[in-house]
């Protein structure tokens, strides 16, 4: 992942500059007060924060380093490290398409490209309109199915461009009709 | 009705379960039983390891065979439930194969296991469970053996003798390394420091491996286990078991199964009511492929950003927290307990003298069983790839399987019996890795398969150390522009040693084995670089920026096959023929009888059916005509000055007319020197008119005309004028003189009154000769040659068989061309073949033939006819019509020509620039290949008219080699709409055969134009895929 960026830059990217409310960061400390035993614990931590936010936030990565004592960059040189971590807000749903091998030799490209053309945007960025969160992942591991992909916790498998399509398709009328009901 | 406790219910909610629908079947289950209101218990489980028969449902009632039901769908339950579950009779229709654990009874019409290929040869020891508990049950992994290893190993054996029984067992690690199980414990176990820790790597992350996986989600207490016993063999009283975020279910279930574990004291303190303590946990990775290598993967645990440190110190003195640590990966415990608990020797037994045991497989890519499998190390790829995996998708050809993921290596088809083995794979340049096996064929491009894997290590370099950091991004940027055409030979060099390099120089084994794919690529597959570098061609039709799309790289021409389209789908006809024309001057000929390499390659033939790529140029080319006629529409041709130089081709076919056309549209002066009365060629000589209307053809050569080219025609060289005089009065010379003498097939009686052969028969026929034909005709041979003389003489009035003596299957002809002759009553015999032609009355009375069978397969990939000895049986013709082949007459040479001649009797060129080992003499066509096809005919002539502009302009004529790319700009896809999906290829509306056997009228009609327009719409515009 690229380090040029400040955390600035990625929250102004983000259109958090003008946030109103402050986050609300008492969570972040239940966590870390919780654990027994502090050693080896930081990536737990940050996956549990991830859990809460969605994403990682400045703040919340900042009040981790003080309460556990190590430095902003130790935190920051681990979020960035891993793939899993995200600094920035994520989509209501969180697409990965699967570029193993496997899905590869058998057209895993093409639905690949359905998805970013059909929802607009590349690895690691999401809408506008907070739909979705899109990446392209190491193997997923279900192979014999190839070509998946992962839309939340669900594997779709054996996909063609078509079929990708209609399945992006029911999630959005099922999103739309849930957030009708909110 | 109520619970029914001694039934079973089984569903396969592994993954691959779970994303074919295992949840939506598991609900209707539960519908359908309540309506029936009966209660069964259902079993959810894991991977059985038939990925490609997902969603799986077994059924076991008391006393009888568990019958596995495959490819299940919701609306598949009702049925089965009521037959089976209710009054117990299977449903044969959807089940796959029966299991007997206890010797229950077996039914009649299913297969057992042991009878599916692929369980046939499998020998499950670690995935012996999968698919057949409950993983979140400990009972059921109790119930089968469970624990017992580990009972008996903290009950009754020292940690030093467990270690030797590892040790014995031959166990190696199975994450790839493959270093000695029970030597790494010992190592582990005699360093200094307490305390110690064991981990387990599940941190399976190479593309193509999912073994892992399956056993922690469906077995997940056999992992436990085998840590077990091996912390009690080190004296490790901590264990992570670090599992990648990936695989949410496998971590739930492990989680699940520690908890089970530690209730009944077989983790935690004194375990087994022993003094032993283990404490388990489960660490969940955060994405990163490097976090495999043991030093990453604790730094990761620790904490930190995971990147590997250099060793020694080795882990086994100074891991985890500096403590002394050993790790081992889910696949090698999950073996431990077995060889604890029925000994070493019964694992040694097993396998090959490098490799003990047997190995999990995750068979994957273009095969037709994808899954996982066991097998006995030693085992070769061959019996993998096609008895167990059952062969090739579609019916396609092997052409290598890489293993060992980006680590490792391909095996290519020369040595598929290449036995999976630690040290035969090394010596192959591949490696065992965690053991993905990616099954190729002939549509993997090895460029971007190197590509691909050198994509992923770039990305996954954790970038501590420069060589895997910097040289990866080099070697990337290397195969990235190979593969965009824009290589140069000392790329392949550069390559070779970069990767020496960087495998000598990386800290840790990501970067050591990250050029194994390219320089395994490179040993088997160096040609298909070459290709990609030298002729700008992907013969896999895969590397984008080479292809455009594939339809227009695998035409000979590279016709802008998706913009044509396109713009028939627009409805604009004559704006496609015109973008047609700018490749091809014989449109409304290729419309009709070209063999349309491009359809082969269509990928919407991947989806459902290719488009019906010929038949619309057909449609453009003969709504232009019929615009013309109206004086609507005119073809835009350029008239040369006369002013140019003057080129001789001699023979009027279509590489002469090719050449002519493009040698006039640069303003030389073509002269054609054609020896019948018309010019053609094979077009009019060979291909009957039923096929290919006169008039369609006269009209294309007419264009020809127009443009200024000259046609001599009864002009024979040879006779008529020397070639000597032709080569002085012209400037360049590019002969096209076909292959027109037929070949014999060598037996007795070939000279016999009433044979014919096919050539000289359909030529004159076709020129309107008188040719007398009896009741009976046989027709010898399997090509489009042997089916248009079969119809030709249907036509004649004759009864007509086919004497073939493969089957229908190998037939060359083209698929709808046999399906035609046999619609107008010709009669196919296949696998005879005649031995002798008797006479009687001095011709030819009877043919005597004989049966024949297949045998092993030639170079060709066809299975060899072989005779049945004492088959032979006698039939009656009165005419025999021999299609067997034919080739070129090179008599109108004279003595001291020069040219190099094969021993085919064909011209030898150079194969790109058509030019002969003699300067300005070119040549192209069945002249030089042999009979070939009429596209690579025309595709000869449009080169060698190129390459002879360069020689004519007093350049060296080189090969204009170049990327494939659209002929305009691209035309705006139109867009597919899910109407557009749905959409089928329409068939081809045919003459009715009465009609059709009176004349020789044009048998295939064409489509209308909305016929057209549709079709045009079902293209997937693969030149704008990004």
């Amino acid at each position: 992942m690229s380090t040029d960026l400040t955390i600035e830059d990625v929250r102004e990217d983000a259109g958090l500059l003008e946030t109103e409310e402050p986050l609300d960061l008492a969570p972040v400390q239940k966590i870390v007060e919780s654990l027994e035993d502090r050693k080896g614990m930081l990536i737990p931590v940050l996956q549990e924060v991830q859990n809460v936010y969605g994403y990682v936030p400045e703040e919340a990565a900042n009040m981790v380093a003080d309460l556990m004592g190590i430095y902003r960059s130790q935190v920051f040189g681990v979020l960035t490290f891993y793939t899993q971590f995200h600094l920035t807000p994520r989509g209501r749903h969180i697409m990965r398409a699967c570029s193993g091998t496997a899905c590869h030799v058998r057209g895993g490209k093409a639905v690949i490209s359905k998805l970013e053309n059909v929802l607009g945007i590349g690895h690691g960025e999401t809408t506008e309109d907070m739909f979705a969160s899109f990446e392209k992942v190491a193997c997923l591991g279900a192979c014999g199915l190839a070509p998946v992909i992962m839309i939340d916790n669900d594997a779709h498998g054996q996909l063609d461009p078509v079929k990708t399509e209609r399945i992006l398709e029911n999630l959005r009328e099922m999103d739309m009709m849930k957030r009708a009901e909110k | 009705m109520g619970y029914e406790s001694d039934k079973l219910i089984v569903i396969g909610m592994g993954t691959c379960g779970l994303a074919s629908g295992a949840r939506g079947v598991l609900s209707e289950v539960e519908q359908q039983m309540d309506k029936l209101s009966i209660e069964v218990p259902i079993l959810k489980t894991g991977c059985i390891g038939m990925c490609y028969q997902e969603v799986l449902v077994d059924i076991a009632l008391p006393g009888r065979a568990r019958v596995t039901y495959a490819k299940v769908e919701p609306e598949m339950i009702q049925s089965i439930i009521n037959n089976h579950v209710v009054k117990g009779k299977p449903v044969t229709d959807y089940a796959i194969g029966q299991i007997t654990t206890n010797g229950e009874k077996i039914y009649k019409g299913i297969p057992t296991y042991q009878e599916l290929d692929f369980f046939k040869k499998q020998n499950r020891i670690v995935l012996r469970r999968c698919g057949f508990i409950d993983p979140d049950k400990i009972e059921d992994y109790l119930e089968t053996d469970g624990y017992r290893a580990a009972e008996k190993a903290l009950g009754t054996m020292s940690p030093t003798i467990v270690r030797e029984v590892v040790k014995k067992s031959g166990l190696r690690g199975r994450g790839g390394g493959g270093f000695p199980t029970g030597l790494k414990w010992e190592f582990c176990s005699n360093a200094a420091g307490d305390p110690k820790y064991l981990i387990c790597n599940a941190d399976e992350g190479d593309p193509g491996a999912f073994m892992d996986r399956s056993v922690l989600e469906g077995d997940p207490h056999a992992v436990l286990e085998g840590m077990i016993i091996a912390a009690y063999a080190i004296g490790a009283r901590y264990g992570y078991i670090y599992c990648r975020a990936e695989y949410p279910l496998a971590i739930e279930r492990l989680i699940r199964a520690i908890e089970q574990a530690e209730e009944r004291n077989f983790l935690g303190e004194n375990i087994f009511g022993s003094d032993f303590s283990f404490h388990l946990k489960v660490k969940e990775g955060a994405g990163a492929f490097v976090c495999g290598e043991e030093t990453a993967l604790m730094a990761s645990i620790e904490g930190k950003r995971g990147m590997p440190r250099s060793r020694p110190p080795f882990p086994a003195h100074r891991g985890l927290w500096n403590q002394p640590s050993n790790i081992n990966n889910v696949e090698t415990f999950a073996s431990v307990a077995p060889i604890i608990l029925n000994g070493a020797d019964s694992y040694a037994g097993i396998g090959t003298e490098s490799t003990k045991g047997t190995k999990v497989f995750a068979l994957t890519g273009k095969i037709n069983n994808t899954g996982l499998i066991e097998v006995p190390a030693g085992t070769q790829l061959k019996e993998i790839v096609y008895d167990i995996g059952g062969g090739i998708v579609g019916g396609g050809k092997f052409k290598a399987a890489q293993l060992g993921g980006p680590s490792g290596g391909c095996l290519p088809a020369e040595i598929i019996e290449t036995p999976i083995d630690y040290d035969s794979l090394i010596e192959a340049g591949a490696m065992m890795g965690s053991g993905g096996v990616v099954v190729m064929d002939e549509r993997t491009c090895m460029v971007d398969v190197a590509r691909f894997f050198l994509e992923f290590t770039t990305a996954e370099s954790c970038g501590k150390c420069v060589p895997c950091r910097m040289g990866t991004r080099t070697m990337l940027g290397i195969l990235e522009r190979i593969s965009a055409g824009l290589g140069a030979m000392e790329d392949i060099k550069n390559l070779e040693e970069l990767a020496q390099e960087i495998k000598n120089t990386s800290l840790c084994g990501l970067g050591q084995s990250a050029p194994n794919p390219v320089l395994s690529t490179l040993r088997y597959f160096r040609r298909e670089y070459e290709s990609h570098i030298k002729e700008k061609r992907c013969p896999a039709v895969v590397c984008k920026t080479i292809i455009s799309s594939p339809c227009q790289h695998v035409c000979p021409i590279e016709t802008d096959v998706p913009a044509y389209v396109t713009l028939i789908g627009q409805g604009k006809f004559s704006e496609a023929l015109e973008l047609i024309r700018i490749t091809n001057p014989l449109p409304a000929v290729c419309g009709r009888v070209c063999h349309h390499p491009c359809e082969s390659k269509c990928r919407r033939g991947d989806l459902d059916e290719s488009i019906s790529i010929r038949t619309l140029k057909r449609v453009a080319a003969d709504f232009a005509a019929k615009e013309e006629a109206t004086g609507k529409y005119k073809i835009n041709v350029s008239k040369i000055s006369g002013t140019g130089k003057k080129v001789a081709i001699v023979g009027g076919g279509p590489a002469g007319l090719t050449a002519a056309h493009f040698l006039a549209q640069s303003d030389f002066s073509p002269v054609i020197f054609e020896a019948q009365r018309v010019a053609g060629g094979m077009l009019i000589l060979g291909i009957p008119e039923y096929r290919l209307p006169r008039e369609t053809l006269q009209h294309e050569i007419r264009a020809i005309e127009s443009m200024g080219a000259t046609f001599h025609l009864n002009t024979q060289v040879g006779k008529a004028i020397s070639f000597d005089q032709i080569r002085m009065d012209h400037e360049a010379v590019f002969i096209a003189t076909g292959a027109h003498v037929d070949l014999k097939m060598g037996i007795p009686g070939e000279d016999a009154e009433g044979v014919y052969e096919s050539l000289s028969f359909l030529r004159r026929v076709n020129l309107g000769e008188e040719v007398p034909l009896g009741k009976n005709v046989a027709v010898v041979g399997g090509g489009n040659t042997a089916i248009d003389a079969a119809r030709v003489a249907r036509r004649m009035g004759a009864e007509v068989t086919i004497l073939y003596r493969r089957t229908r299957r190998e037939m060359p002809a083209d698929e709808m061309e046999i399906e035609e002759a046999i619609n107008e009553g010709v009669d196919l015999q296949t696998l005879v073949a005649p031995v002798q032609i008797m006479i009687s009355g001095g011709r030819m009375a009877k043919v005597q033939c004989i049966k024949m069978e297949l045998g092993e397969p030639d170079s060709s990939g066809r299975r060899r006819p072989e005779p049945i000895e004492g088959s032979e049986f006698e039939v009656e013709f009165d005419n025999l019509i021999v299609a067997v082949s034919g080739q070129p007459d090179l008599s109108f040479l004279e003595e001291g020509h020069g040219l190099s001649i094969s021993k085919w009797n064909s011209i030898d060129v150079h194969p790109y620039t058509q030019m002969t080992n003699v300067e300005g003499v070119f040549a192209g066509g069945d002249v030089v290949t042999g009979p070939w096809m009429v596209i690579d005919a025309i595709a000869a002539g449009k080169r060698a008219a190129a390459h002879m502009e360069l020689f004519l302009n007093g350049e060296e004529v080189v090969p204009q080699y170049g990327v494939t790319k659209p002929n305009i700009d691209p035309v705006e896809a139109i867009g597919l709409t899910e109407e557009d999906m749905h959409l089928t290829r329409p068939g081809m509306p045919t003459m009715e055969v009465e009609k059709r056997l009176r004349d020789f009228a044009e048998v295939e009609l064409g489509y209308t134009k909305e016929m057209a327009m549709k079709e045009a719409r079902r293209c997937l515009r693969c030149d704008t895929e990004e």
